[in-house]
């Protein structure tokens, strides 16, 4: 066993559990951190493709490292997105509650 | 300047002035163009920002007429590849007779939705603007994702979208709307997600990212390139809430306010039904497209009539609206089976692919018109239950006219664009002996009548003693009637089942 | 086949001719337009009539035959005047002036009249177009036209009833548009051009691969229109809400474009027994069925809407004895008779209103012009109806029809009596009869009269044939018959349990429960769906869908 197969092996298990992350949690945080472990995954097997471009005859395959960098980048950026909805969330929650409060108590 | 740039010039078809314009660098540019828009906006106060995005947006229009009439005139796709490099290691941008309409078509809708949200009821309902910043995000990935050419790209096109689609839905920040926009964004994530994994499956199959390269390479037999394609399939089906992954949808388009509800729902979820199209009609080998089209087309028959149905069911004119944009995306996927993917066209299968986008754009004006008119209708009466609508017509007369007009066009009544679609997907239906598409159409347009005639007749009542109205002016009214128009006029337009739509076909 | 000429045998040119014809359309639809300016709005009785001008006019001058093209291909529109358009055109034109001249009385104290004639007007430009229009997609469009602005005549009252027949009158709108694009689509395929002329894609239709399917579809389409059972259900619902002009222009003219479609559409000389049988079986079963349950009805109205169903059944059963031998005469006489029942169920809606709205003097008037007009419609002899019940005769191929044919008569006389006793028991309301009078009896005279005038043109026999004697005690038995039976049902009517309006919809109703529980389960099936973990397994399983099919061979 290689270590480029090792490396497939790895990121397929890594979107497997994301996977499962993702659908079967229901706290939206739970959920944020498998979607990063999926991507973490894709991006692992997105490295195997280089490896197997580069065994097809380039000498290296860099297109596949530049675009894992994009790649992470919007990963992060969809995260900051998702926590800044669900911190948003809870504060207008929140809000809204002691909306209702303040007007039970005024009824 | 690029050899197919040059070859533009060289064989003289282009016309006038325009001719002396460069196409390629024009595709560049109409991607840039809406970003520059947030240059003032976050410099300049909110009054300059709105008016610097909306001469932006009209800019964006002249821009894309001017690809669209190239691209018509010269009968070849325009192409440019980003610093002059080409794939497979460069990045291209092409705009076929398909792309430059659907440009043309946003950048026009864009316009009427941004001429709409400049006329708040006054300053403190006008829009932030973020409002502006997010919606020129939007444009420029539309746009993007229109024109480019590599999967990876559009990749990140789509998430360019999706990140500014999301905060739209959460504009005014209440809780049931962020509930709504973080639903979608994260069944967006899993969809793009699912995507890119096919993606990536795809280069390392073909060892290229291009849709036109790759298409060449994938072979039919291998079990990888079926996993690729499905799970590119099924990601970009959740980001164009087909039926059963419709779930964000509802919430998210009927939650936001109804500038950003009209650009979700009429522009924004079109760029994963193109790609998804792409994908069908041009990367996938013709053999496995032929076998995947009737699933397809069986989920798109799914959201036509449960969606359809559903939209029927609603007490809230909002989400039947939404739920009407969930049923009409439907009829895009009926397409597939009747087009293949590769090779000249017969007459009925061009029918089918011109029945097909000339649908995604007349729904698209359409869709705009009846959530913009939706808006106005429950400022003026301050709800927007279906059941209590009566009196609408006198409060709001041209936005009610503006809804039925869209609706016309949704139900495929003449004369309007949405009419000619449905007459030739039927055609085509009829012509090439898959008569179950055509009796899906025609169920779908039943439905459509019903959710948007029983809108109409509560709109016609006569109000309720008790009813108090808000006044409306005309101008915040007229907008939606005029996209409303436009849907109707684009069943006047002639279009040749072999023209325009086909240049560059694959 | 003879000629037919309205009257004056004018020596129109050709120009003249093209400018009558586009403004028959054009014009209604400027008045509609004109009307939403306020400084127009104080003109409306005369806009109202100058509307149904140009089509009278074309009607009676423009040549049968007379085609021109308005737009060339691919925006084809084409207009012509053929014999059988050119009879419903002018009858057509006649009702519309006369209606309208008594909607604007009928109307004079209702604040929303001038909605009501914005719809007025679209339908009456739907109407001319659809007896004009020589294209497929015109022709569709024309049809959508007058049948969707009819709706605002259905349901201009403000009530829960209204929106209710409303509401049904649009649903089967829809469906009657979804079963004929259907079958313009195949029609339109079996030929080279997108949008052919009528004449051109019927003639195609012996050879195309689809005309399995056409044909019922095309059935269902414009018998849905026309009202034939079981599909008549939205007409009584319809008529008890319309005001009276709504109810002569809905009963008298829209129902008309069915005719006008079936007319047009049905294959020239190519004999189809199966459907024509059938048509001609649904035709009868609906004239003794409307007749039946309007004979319960307690409402004038809505009586008289059951018996324009028991009408269009007899039109039903002419086009359908035309299908099974491919004659083309039937379909001009199926016109023809059409054509009388316009103008005289027109006026009888008008005599009803008159009668209910126009006080003590208006009751009078209307009364004997509806028992006129009634006797008209059964067939007395020496009326127009007369004359147009003797025309059909001849169509039906065996001799049972031709009996039950005339027998129907009967039928339509004890129909005509009780709406004449149901006006007489009403109290007479305070009102009016100011400008009502005089549409409503002038256009009777010309109901009663024209079908006579015309009958030659039409048959190519002297008018005196309908004079002989075996011809006059043929027309006269029913009558008697009819007038015996109205008389035996005035003894039992307070027994007889009055029928629910629209029948069949009234039962359909109790599947109001089925199709709550189909709507609930979708909503549970939604709710569903719109559960993450659902979502996220449909996802993947979509994936897995779509790699078996492709993967699996």
């Amino acid at each position: 066993m290689t270590g480029s197969i090792i490396l497939a092996l790895a990121g397929a298990g890594l979107v497997g559990l994301g996977l499962y992350g993702v659908i079967m949690r229901e706290n939206a945080l739970h959920r944020i951190l498998a979607f990063n472990v999926l991507g973490g995954g894709i991006f692992i097997v997105f490295g195997f493709a280089a490896r197997r471009g580069a065994g097809a005859g380039f000498a290296a395959d860099p297109v596949p490292q530049a675009l894992v960098i994009t790649g992470i980048v919007v990963a992060f950026s969809a995260t900051a997105l998702a926590t800044a909805i669900v911190v948003r969330l809870a504060a207008a929650r929140d809000e809204e509650h002691a909306d209702a409060r303040s007007a039970k108590d005024e009824g | 300047m690029t050899q197919d740039h040059a070859s533009f010039l060289a064989d003289g078809s282009g016309h006038l002035l325009l001719a002396g314009l460069p196409p390629g660098p024009l595709l560049a540019l109409v991607i840039i163009l809406p970003l520059a828009g947030l240059v003032p906006l976050l410099l300049a106060g909110p009054r300059v920002g709105e008016w610097a995005a909306m001469t932006l947006a009209g800019l964006g229009l002249a821009v894309a007429t001017i690809i669209a009439l190239q691209v018509w005139w010269s009968g070849t796709p325009a192409i440019y590849h980003l610093g002059g490099w080409r794939p497979p290691l460069g990045i291209a941008l092409r705009a076929d007779g398909v792309s430059s309409v659907l440009l043309v078509m946003s950048a026009a809708v864009f316009c009427g939705i941004g001429l709409f949200a400049t006329t708040g009821r006054d300053r403190k309902t006008s829009f932030p603007p973020t409002y502006w910043m997010l919606s020129l995000c939007v444009a420029s990935g539309l746009n993007l994702a229109f024109l480019a050419q590599d999967l990876f790209t559009l990749y990140v096109a789509l998430e360019l979208l999706t990140f500014a689609a999301v905060p739209l839905v959460c504009l005014e920040g209440k809780a049931a709307q962020l509930e709504a926009a973080l639903t979608y964004l994260l069944f967006a994530l899993l969809g793009s997600l699912l995507y890119l994994l096919g993606a990536v499956l795809i280069y390392a199959e073909t060892g290229t990212l291009d849709i036109g390269l790759a298409g060449q390479r994938l072979a039919a037999d291998s079990a990888m390139t079926g996993i690729a394609l499905a799970l590119m399939s099924a990601g970009l089906a959740a980001k164009a809430a087909l039926f059963p992954l419709y779930l964000w949808l509802p919430p998210a388009h009927a939650g936001a306010p109804p500038a950003a509800s009209a650009l979700l729902s009429s522009l924004v979820i079109k760029a994963p039904i193109f790609l998804l199209l792409r994908i069908w009609l041009g990367l996938a080998p013709a053999d496995l497209a032929e076998r995947a089209a009737p699933v397809l087309a069986i989920l798109g028959t799914g959201a036509i009539l449960f969606c359809g149905l559903r939209a029927l069911g609603q007490t809230r004119l909002k989400l039947l609206i939404a739920y009407s944009t969930a049923a009409q995306l439907g009829y895009v996927f009926l397409m597939l089976p009747l087009v293949k993917s590769s090779g000249p066209l017969t007459i009925p299968e061009a029918l089918a692919w011109t029945g097909g986008f000339l649908h995604i754009v007349s729904h698209a004006f359409a869709k705009a018109a009846m959530f913009m008119a939706a808006g106005v209708i429950a400022e003026a009466l301050g709800h927007d239950r279906i059941r209590a609508l009566g009196g609408a017509a006198q409060a709001a007369p041209l936005s009610v006219a503006a809804f039925a007009i869209g609706g016309l066009s949704l139900m495929g009544l003449p004369p309007s664009g949405g009419f000619v679609a449905k007459v030739m997907l039927l055609t085509a239906a009829i012509q090439q002996g898959v008569p179950w598409i055509a009796v899906v159409v025609l169920a779908g347009g039943l439905l459509a009548g019903g959710y948007v005639l029983r809108v109409v007749v509560c709109a016609l009542q006569r109000p309720e003693a008790s009813a108090t109205f808000v006044q409306i002016s005309l101008r915040r009214q007229a907008m939606a009637l005029v996209l409303a128009v436009a849907a109707i006029v684009l069943g006047f337009i002639p279009l040749e089942p072999m023209g325009f739509l086909l240049v560059g076909r694959p | 086949m003879s000629r037919i000429r309205w009257g004056v045998p004018g020596a129109t040119d050709a120009a003249a001719a093209d400018v009558l014809l586009v403004a028959s359309v054009a014009v209604p639809l400027i008045v509609a337009v004109a009307l939403v300016s306020k400084g127009l709005r104080r003109h409306a009785s005369w806009l109202l009539l100058l509307a149904p001008m140009p089509a009278l006019l074309a009607a009676l001058l423009v040549r049968e035959g007379t085609a021109l093209v308005v737009l060339s291909p691919p925006f084809r529109l084409s207009l012509a005047l053929d014999e059988a358009g050119g009879l419903l055109l002018g009858g057509a034109a006649i009702l519309w002036l006369a209606a309208g001249r008594f909607a604007i009385a009928f109307l004079r104290a209702d604040p929303s009249c001038n909605r009501f004639l914005v719809w007025w007007l679209f339908t009456m430009a739907g109407s001319f177009a659809v007896f004009l229009v020589a294209d497929l997609a015109s022709f569709y469009l024309a049809y959508a036209l007058v049948s969707f602005s009819a709706f605002g005549l259905v349901a201009h009252d403000d009530s829960a009833a209204a929106r209710r027949a409303g509401s049904l009158y649009l649903s089967l709108t829809v469906l009657g548009e979804a079963f004929l694009i259907a079958a313009f689509v195949m029609l339109a395929a079996g030929t080279d051009q997108a949008n052919p002329l009528i004449r051109d894609a019927v003639a195609a239709f012996p050879t195309s691969p689809w005309r399995g399917a056409i044909l019922p579809l095309l059935l269902l389409g414009f018998t849905l229109k026309m009202g034939l059972f079981p599909l008549h259900i939205w007409m009584p619902l319809a008529h008890s809400v319309a005001p009276a002009p709504g109810s002569a222009a809905l009963s008298g003219i829209v129902v008309k474009a069915g005719v006008i479609g079936l007319v047009r559409f049905l294959p020239e000389g190519l004999p189809v027994p199966g459907w024509g049988a059938a048509l001609v079986a649904a035709g009868m079963v609906t004239a003794y069925y409307g007749v039946a349950i309007g004979l319960t009805q307690r409402h004038p109205k809505r009586a008289l809407a059951y018996s324009t169903v028991s009408q269009m059944g007899v039109v039903g059963v002419v086009l359908g004895a035309g299908l099974e031998t491919g004659d083309r005469a039937a379909l001009l006489l199926a016109a023809f008779y059409a054509l009388n029942h316009m103008l005289l169920k027109g006026s009888m809606f008008l005599a009803v209103g008159l009668a209910s709205a126009g006080g003590r003097s208006g009751r009078r008037v209307g009364v004997a012009a509806m028992a006129m007009l009634g006797l008209g419609l059964a067939g007395l002899p020496l009326t127009g109806g007369a004359f147009a019940k003797y025309a059909i005769k001849v169509v039906p191929t065996s001799d049972a029809a031709v009996f039950l044919l005339t027998l129907s008569a009967a039928g339509t006389m004890a129909l005509m009596l009780h709406v004449v006793l149901l006006l007489l028991r009403d109290e007479p309301k305070a009102g009016t009869s100011a400008g009502l009078v005089g549409p409503c009896v002038a256009l009777s005279v010309i109901a009663m009269a024209l079908p006579a005038i015309l009958f030659q043109a039409v048959t190519g026999n002297l008018p005196s044939v309908v004079l002989s004697t075996g011809a006059f005690l043929g027309a006269l038995w029913p009558i008697a018959l009819g007038g015996a039976l109205a008389a035996l049902l005035v003894r039992l009517r307070d027994r007889i349990p009055e029928v629910p309006a629209g029948d069949l919809f009234a039962l359909a109703s109790r599947l109001a429960p089925a199709a709550s529980r189909a709507s609930d389960l979708a909503a549970t099936v939604d709710r569903a769906l719109g559960r993450w973990q659902v979502a996220g397994v449909a996802i993947l399983g979509l994936v897995a869908v779509l790699s078996t099919v492709m993967i699996v061979r």
